[in-house]
């Protein structure tokens, strides 16, 4: 079961980066393809999930992410690892 | 400040601050490079005559490398016509290719031959592509990119990607617009010989970076990065539209 709090402050975060208001992200929908978010937004995504939790989302999870609901379990599995 | 998140975390993917690995240049053997200028002879005649090609702007290439030569796209002969049009000089230049190309015996003979080709692991990721790019950049050489991704099917210029313009305000390298007319005539996706119709290949003036190298400490990076991109196209249109 995600963290509410966790899963509140990532939503929050991703919104504001891509620029679409939190009630319009459906977590299930797909960033790049449904939402027009382009390779270098995601990346940004990233960069202030780095910078917020510091974690280091290693480059090959990168391509294996498309919906906020993927961000929230990558980000949740690197904090579980983080020491 | 997410602008220098974003340029720090884009450094960490390009490895810029990483030591240069030693192998990023593939090493030619003195007969492969005899290959290539005899496949550039070779190429002489068809491109004076069959395909009779103009070369524009070949002064506005910097004296030397490191610069990344962003050019259309049109057909696979592209990366030829510019190469050819650099003469002595494309030995600097650098390309990427997948492994879809380089992995086979016959195509890998012909790219490393041709287009001093470098592998880069995946077909779908754009980052190891840009971080490769980036090392060839580092190691001193010259890179060609094309920035649409995809071959134009009626001469229009398709959107660029703006992974473009992270490689050159990261790594600080002017970008050489060039367009490449017509070739999307001569050989099409799926034609394999060429049909006969003159080419011009344009050099414009490079985009330097440090303007928006120092924008960058001012605005967000990703919006630097858009803007280069749009400021390449830009540059690319003049030099089609001063070829009608």
């Amino acid at each position: 079961m995600p963290n509410e709090q966790l899963v509140k402050e990532i939503k929050a975060l991703v919104s504001k980066v891509i620029k679409i208001p939190e009630d319009k992200i459906d977590p299930n929908v797909n960033l790049f393809t449904d939402l027009g978010v382009d390779s270098l937004l995601g990346v940004e995504i990233f960069a202030a999930l780095d910078k917020k939790y510091r974690i280091d989302v290693p480059e090959e999870k990168l391509r294996n992410i498309n919906t906020l609901n993927d961000v929230i379990a990558l980000v949740e599995e690197l904090l579980s690892k983080s020491p | 400040m997410i602008n220098q998140d974003t340029s720090s975390y884009w450094r960490k993917l390009l490895k810029l601050d990483r030591p240069i690995p030693s192998n990023v240049l593939d090493k030619y053997k003195p007969w492969q490079r005899f290959l290539r200028s005899l496949f550039y002879a070779a190429v002489n005649a068809p491109l004076h005559f069959y395909c009779p090609t103009k070369v524009y702007g070949l002064e506005n290439l910097p004296e030397k490398p490191p610069y990344i030569i962003a050019a259309s796209h049109g057909s696979a002969m592209d990366y030829v016509c510019v190469a050819w049009a650099m003469a002595k000089r494309r030995e600097e230049l650098y390309s990427l290719t997948t492994k879809l190309y380089y992995d086979n015996p016959w195509t890998r003979f012909w790219i490393k031959v041709a287009a001093n080709a470098i592998r880069i692991d995946t077909e779908e990721d754009f980052s190891p592509a840009l971080s490769a790019a980036a090392q060839i950049l580092r190691a001193g050489k010259a890179v060609y990119i094309n920035p649409e991704g995809f071959r134009t099917m009626d001469g229009k210029l398709l959107p660029f990607r703006p992974g473009v313009g992270v490689l050159a305000v990261e790594t600080g390298v002017p970008l050489v617009p060039v367009y490449i007319s017509e070739t999307w005539k001569i050989l099409p996706m799926g034609r394999i010989f060429p049909r006969p119709h003159p080419v011009s290949v344009s050099f414009g003036k490079p985009v330097k970076m440090e303007p928006y190298i120092e924008k960058k400490k001012r605005v967000q990076a990703y919006d630097v990065y858009k803007e280069v991109t749009e400021e390449l196209k830009k540059r690319i249109m003049a030099l089609k539209e001063s070829l009608c």
